[in-house]
């Protein structure tokens, strides 16, 4: 039954196919066998290393835990700079199911526009479909509850929280504590920010900048596993993030708030007061408060600032960036007249008893010097020249002393130099001398110009910290304090880490015994009846200090304006510095009111005043006594006050 | 249904033990494919194999039972009858993964089956005419006819990978057949020029970026060169001895785009290393000449035809995927036989098995 078969057989004996064209076939399915392990070969232990990393790469995922920035507080514990929680929206591309429906549905959750939203995340290809893309980065605890709440119809969608900082006090105190932003090209190039990631924040002024390594802590991470879709499998291993260390500072929260109230204006038709201000303990050089307007609000930086914003702040003619108290130079004006005076008597040149009479003005040369006061003072000793502020009396002296050791005795003050603030930025000023003038101006120096310095103009250039550091001087016996911002240093959880010693303060020089006639002349300059810083009275305690005025421009583009009539650019700058108690200092408040269009006993010293008050207020409180009553606190203001308010109002004359 | 004593006593061990060895790695290999606690029903895909096993066995068994004789004569009316069953889907399935080529839900791929009938075919229409004798190339019309039809069938359901894969096995017979050198070198232009309309009219856009992603894999690393590139990551990374069962990364975190089907060797690769997929290698090497022994000493030439015919199904599917696994060839779905999931595939290459065996055994019948 098989016969049917037989004829099927080929020739060959061996096979009905003939062996060659078999053999053939054998030898292509060889020869690709053997490319295949030629090929693997190559794969797997050529490029085996290789190929195995970027297997890890793709399956390892490292994640930064960024470490919660340090916070800032005041004196007493009272937080400045802290940070909150931010809530954060991303979706990963690869994960939605519907975007259409998804970005519809965000879009109404968020308040923003579904068509944005879609093309923020674009439709990436690659490994980028999973990568989380990012909507919003602080979209506030409402909104967070409202995704939170329709995220199990959303996949793909993601939120999480970040730590963010913190201005508690919003834009008070704005430049102590400075700003952050995201790193800087230029910034990490530099061997300081060597451990920084491009992207990450760093303190850019102020303390943050200057306080930048204790503040940061160190950002944690974890190596996870993740699969294709990017979601974790397991923890590879973790490195916990350590939080910032805590900041202490000098700055008494209430008085940097009364500080900042006394420049806002109370009254809406007007602006708030440009200017500084620096209120220190005058016996260690603990900064109580420091000032600077106009200001902005440091946690429009955190989140990386929006360009408006920062153009707006960019652009404006008052640079609110700048921190005045230590950055912006101004002519000290009548305040330095106090420096002068303690040359005068300290070289021997004057008695306090003796007078000098002012007619109005002064004549050198061929030039004449006017007194602020046209009609003249009439004789004058050394108090009531400062009470009055009498210019020619000090043209007088400055003169006999000249210019050299007037400005011996500017520095010896620590004018002209800077004050060694623990912040970053600040300028030295100037005190003209001799040699400046040759080295700069190319010119000798004239004797008229040390008439003008003898008043605090010409070439003159102070900082409020250095005045506040000068007026110190005086206040405590002759002792130059360095300005301290910083108390200490702690973690996040309160160890100590650093106190700073109380820098040693240097002896000026100068006889305790020179010092107290001009403290005492300072003191009348406030509380005798019309003195010049009348409006600095605080009830209860004694106040010394001395107002100025700096002109802004020549008098002659102002002459013909009504006083309501120049413009806010020409006006002149108010200025005052004061310590109290006279006799026993404890604090001490340099304030400088630019464009303030009145003069420093007007202008300035009520703001010294509040801040002076509040500093007493607290003290009271803390002794336990029972505060004055507001009848017997206005009755003593009132006794004192000058019966205008334009008495108090200088007016230099070259 | 007669076995004789002296078939039984000739039967093909070795090649029983060979395809055992390599169903039991692929098991293995298709459980760590399978395996995560990530998507529900991934063990699921692991029972089913098992379940297909056990029929493709009892198929394979079934199949050595029949005097391959017997099939010769019934081989003109399977390969009719496949090519109806083939048609099928067409007419009654929704398309499923692009292609058309499913029956009952996606549970049965009649082409698998079509490519055993055409084994059949060929190898009945050369055991009438020898292809010792085939020497002019216009007697290659008819065999050619004989490829064509299923081949336009399958190509016509979009399944263009299997289309290519049974015009392959087709191919595999043309070696025996004795034209002159010209002849050849027309065939040759012939069948460039047909790939040239084929590339032109009859691939889909996502046919052509496929293999342009191979020529230029760095064109969109999304797709298919995203695949491939994931691929040849998890096969780089498997080493001398690879990561271990169950170890690869590539495969347990799923960056091998699907790695219990198209990708099965990737993961092979990636958890047995180099060691573990030269054994395999070699398996399937020693496999497929096992089958052309098998043919030479086939007793008559339909046994031996359809020897090679098996060879053929192995050996193109296997040297496609392990070529698009490897980054010599574009991403082309191509399972891997023996080792991909695929209940149809598997009961196929049991049934080509099985007609391995049967004819090895009766080596000596008669």
């Amino acid at each position: 039954m098989l016969g049917g078969y037989g004829d099927d057989r080929l020739g060959s004996v061996d096979s009905p196919l003939g062996d060659g064209r078999l053999g053939l076939l054998a030898l292509v399915i060889a020869l690709a066998f053997g490319v295949f392990l030629l090929r693997l070969f190559q794969l797997q232990i050529l490029e085996g290393a290789d190929l195995r990393q970027r297997s890890q790469q793709n399956s390892v995922r490292t994640l930064v835990l960024e470490a919660p920035r340090g916070a800032i507080v005041d004196r007493e514990g009272r937080t400045l700079a802290a940070n909150r929680p931010a809530y954060r929206v991303q979706v990963i591309p690869n994960e939605l199911r519907e975007p259409d429906r998804t970005y519809r549905a965000l879009g109404q959750l968020l308040e923003r526009d579904a068509v944005e939203l879609a093309s923020r995340v674009g439709q990436p290809t690659g490994r980028k479909r999973f990568q989380p893309v990012e909507l919003d980065g602080d979209m506030g605890e409402e909104r967070l509850a409202r995704v939170e709440a329709h995220r199990f119809a959303m996949s793909g969608v993601m939120t999480d929280m970040r730590p963010r900082r913190h201005y508690l006090e919003d834009a008070r105190a704005a430049h102590l504590l400075g700003s952050i932003g995201e790193i800087q090209p230029a910034q990490l190039q530099n061997e300081r920010f060597a451990d920084y990631r491009a992207g990450e924040i760093v303190g850019q002024t102020g303390l943050e900048a200057r306080l930048e390594e204790h503040l940061r802590g160190r950002a944690g991470g974890r190596n996870v596993i993740v699969d294709v879709a990017g979601r974790e499998m397991r923890e590879v291993d973790m490195i916990r993030p350590s939080p910032g260390g805590r900041a202490i500072l000098h700055i008494d929260l209430d008085l940097q708030r009364a500080a900042e109230a006394a420049f806002e204006s109370q009254d809406p038709e007007k602006p708030d007061r440009m200017g500084a201000l620096v209120a220190l303990d005058p016996r260690n050089g603990e900064v109580l408060a420091l000032v600077s307007r106009p200001t902005y609000d440091p946690n429009d930086f955190a989140g990386g600032i929006d360009s408006e914003i920062w153009q707006g702040l960019i652009g404006d003619e008052w640079v609110p960036l700048q921190n005045r108290a230590i950055a912006g130079q101004y002519s000290p004006g009548s305040t330095f007249k106090a420096i002068v005076a303690v040359a005068g008597l300290a070289e021997g040149e004057i008695d306090p008893a003796d007078e000098v009479f002012c007619p109005g003005y002064y004549r050198l040369g061929r030039r004449t010097y006017r007194c602020w006061k046209r009609v003249g003072h009439g004789s004058v000793d050394l108090t009531q020249a400062l009470v009055h502020s009498c210019d020619v009396y000090f043209y007088q002296l400055g003169v006999t002393l000249g210019i050299d050791r007037i400005s011996r005795y500017a520095k010896a003050f620590g004018l002209g130099q800077l004050t060694g603030i623990d912040l970053p930025g600040e300028k030295a000023g100037l005190v003209p001398t001799r040699d400046w003038k040759i080295r700069v101006k190319k010119e000798p120096w004239q004797k008229g110009e040390t008439v003008s310095v003898s008043i605090g103009q010409g070439a003159n250039l102070v900082t409020a910290t250095q005045l506040a550091v000068a007026f110190s001087v005086v206040a405590n016996g002759g002792q130059r304090v360095q300005p301290r911002i910083l108390r200490r240093l702690e973690t996040w959880d309160g160890r100590l880490v650093d106190e700073p010693e109380t820098p040693d303060t240097t002896s000026v020089g100068i006889s305790k015994n020179v010092l107290d006639i001009v403290s005492r002349a300072l003191t009348a300059v406030v509380e005798q009846p019309r003195g010049t810083g009348g409006r600095s009275r605080v009830p209860g305690v004694e106040v010394a200090g001395k107002t100025g005025t700096t002109q802004v421009v020549s008098l002659d583009l102002v002459k013909d304006l009504e006083d309501d009539e120049i413009p806010l650019r020409y006006r002149d700058h108010a200025i005052f510095a004061a310590y109290a108690p006279a006799e026993a200092a404890e604090i001490a408040v340099a304030v400088i009111v630019e464009h303030a269009g009145e003069g420093g006993g007007a202008a300035a010293a009520p703001i010294a005043q509040r801040v002076l008050a509040r500093y007493f207020e607290k003290r009271r409180e803390a002794e336990g006594a029972p505060p004055l009553s507001v009848a017997e606190a206005d009755r003593e203001v009132e006794i004192g006050s000058p019966p205008l308010a334009r008495a108090g109002v200088e007016r230099v004359a070259d | 249904m007669r076995i004789d004593r002296r078939s039984i006593q000739n039967f093909d061990w070795v090649l029983l033990a060979l395809v055992s060895l390599l169903v039991a790695l692929g098991l293995l290999n298709l459980m760590s494919a399978t395996h995560s606690g990530l998507e529900a029903g991934s063990s699921d895909i692991f029972r089913r194999q098992v379940l297909a096993l056990g029929v493709a066995s009892l198929a394979m068994l079934g199949v050595c039972v029949i005097d391959y004789r017997r099939l010769a004569r019934l081989a003109m009316p399977i390969y009719v009858a496949s090519l109806g069953f083939v048609l099928l889907p067409i007419l009654m399935s929704p398309a499923t993964r692009g292609a058309q080529a499913w029956l009952f839900d996606g549970r049965v791929q009649p082409s698998e089956f079509a490519k055993l009938a055409l084994v059949l075919a060929l190898a009945r229409y050369f055991q009438r005419n020898p292809p010792t004798e085939i020497t002019r190339i216009t007697q290659l019309g008819a065999p050619l006819a004989i490829i064509a039809l299923p081949v336009g069938i399958i190509a016509l359901q979009n399944d263009i990978g299997v289309a290519l894969l049974t015009l392959l096995i087709g191919v595999t017979f043309l070696p025996f057949v004795r034209i002159p050198w010209p002849a050849w070198a027309g065939l040759g232009a012939a069948g460039l020029a047909g790939l040239a309309a084929f590339w032109s009219y009859g691939l889909k856009d996502y046919q052509r970026t496929r293999i342009l992603d191979f020529l230029d894999p760095a064109r969109d690393p999304l797709s298919s060169g995203y695949q491939a590139m994931q691929s040849r990551i998890a096969v780089g990374s498997g080493g001398l001895f690879g990561t271990g069962w169950m170890e690869g990364s590539q495969t347990q975190l799923r960056f091998l785009p699907t790695q219990h089907t198209d990708f099965v060797f990737s993961v092979l690769a990636e958890e047995w290393g180099f060691a573990g997929s030269a054994v395999v290698l070699s398996l399937y090497l020693v496999l497929l000449l096992w089958g052309l022994w098998v043919a030479r000493n086939a007793k008559d030439a339909f046994g031996a035809m359809v020897a090679v015919g098996v060879v053929g199904i192995l050996f193109w599917p296997a040297t496609i995927n392990v070529a698009m696994v490897l980054g010599l060839a574009p991403v082309i779905g191509v399972p891997l036989p023996l080792f991909s999931y695929g209940g149809s595939a598997l009961l196929a290459a049991g049934i080509a098995i099985g007609l391995l065996l049967n004819v090895s055994m009766r080596r000596y019948v008669f």
